[in-house]
């Protein structure tokens, strides 16, 4: 009371206003904070990195298996090469560089020790036999500051043959991580002595505690050594193995 | 002279209470739509082709399939227009891949559109496994 006396009434509604006009914007700051990241499209460009790793390391399951089939060697990197070009135009604007490094050296992979030359390998006519490719991409979207995002697309099938006996064949066909191939037929069988082509009957598999999956291919006659089998599987990569 | 203060005072809080509306960009703003359009466009076509579908229907040609995985992943209200290209340009879909109204994709102001790239497809039954890239532009408008 003595205040409104004095006739200073004005400063504390001034004060009083002050202080409402900072609460209000407090919480208009505070609206943009808790909101500010559902601006961000991080979850587009997830799915955009995605796109590109998932196509890149198709394209090295597909060149692999244009290898298998072929064995040119200068397949992955043909298809690479093409490949980042064609991204960089295909996102334009995005800032999309992608660059790959082929593997040229001696690796373990899976136990197994594979040389590989311009990212690609195989191991033909032997009991256990294999294909391989191995490639690392570093990818950089400069649009949304990312860059030296790297991944490695490591593509791998092995086929052993177990036994052979009669008509029958004993084989095991083995993915990346040792994983066991599943779902093959005998369209994806091809049973070979010399140049001749024996006719497969059936294929059946059964769970091995030691092997995984073990593929039984029963022969339309009696098998002699040495025998070729060639597996191709659903990505189209081919192995052809030998039991002598 | 009191009362004077007083609505000036609510003139103020009135100016600063609009001001922050006018900063505030509502969930529901023009702004959030094509950015989540977009995200649910990229996010289906992934989603599509980590199955391994995506690649088997745009390489096998099967536009219906297509159009049916899409209408099932994608909420009703959302309407689509899937065009897939060469890297030419080129359309590769004879028959239109769509949903919904086509007056809706003229008319709306927050089309989203997504571009998807595709590097090639193991044929088994001509034994092809060349590069082979195909563009896959979806436009998305909800209804």
């Amino acid at each position: 009371m003595k205040i409104i006396k004095n006739g200073r009434g004005q400063y504390v509604i001034i004060a009083i206003l002050m202080i409402a006009i900072m609460i209000i914007s407090i919480g208009a700051l505070m609206h943009r904070a808790v909101t500010y990241y559902r601006h961000e499209p991080w979850e587009e460009y997830l799915a955009l990195i995605g796109n590109i790793e998932l196509n890149s390391k198709r394209l090295v399951e597909l060149s692999l298996a244009n290898y298998s089939r072929t064995l040119n060697q200068s397949i992955l990197k043909t298809n690479l090469e093409k490949w980042k070009t064609d991204i960089q135009s295909t996102y334009i604007g995005k800032g999309i560089t992608l660059n790959y490094e082929l593997a040229n050296n001696s690796y373990n992979v899976y136990g197994t020790i594979i040389k590989y030359s311009s990212g690609l390998n195989c191991s033909r006519l032997q009991r256990k036999s294999f294909t391989a490719a191995n490639a690392t991409f570093t990818l950089d979207i400069t649009s949304i500051g990312l860059t030296g995002y790297k991944f490695t697309a490591l593509t791998f099938l092995n086929l052993t043959i177990l036994s052979v006996s009669g008509r029958i064949i004993n084989a095991t066909v083995k993915a990346e991580y040792k994983m066991p191939v599943v779902g093959l037929t005998k369209e994806n069988f091809q049973v070979r002595f010399g140049n001749t082509v024996v006719p497969i009957l059936s294929t059946r598999s059964c769970y091995d505690t030691k092997e995984g999956i073990i593929y039984t291919i029963e022969c339309a006659q009696n098998i002699s050594t040495p025998i070729i089998l060639e597996v191709s599987d659903s990505r189209g990569i081919k192995v052809i193995a030998q039991y002598t | 002279m009191r009362i004077v203060e007083v609505i000036i005072a609510s003139f103020i809080i009135m100016f600063a209470l609009s001001f922050a509306n006018m900063l505030a960009v509502t969930p529901t703003s023009p702004k959030y739509e094509v950015t989540e359009l977009e995200k649910m466009g990229y996010n289906v076509l992934f989603d599509l082709d980590k199955r391994g579908i995506l690649a088997n229907f745009v390489y096998n040609r099967q536009w219906n399939d297509l159009q049916a995985a899409l209408r099932v992943l994608l909420p009703l209200d959302v309407y689509f227009n899937l065009t897939v290209c060469y890297l030419n340009g080129t359309e590769v879909n004879e028959i239109p891949i769509f949903y919904g109204n086509r007056e809706t994709f003229t008319s709306s102001k927050n089309v989203a559109s997504v571009t998807y790239c595709l590097c090639g497809y193991f044929n088994s039954t001509i034994n092809n496994a060349d590069y082979d890239p195909r563009i896959l532009i979806l436009q998305l408008v909800r209804g």
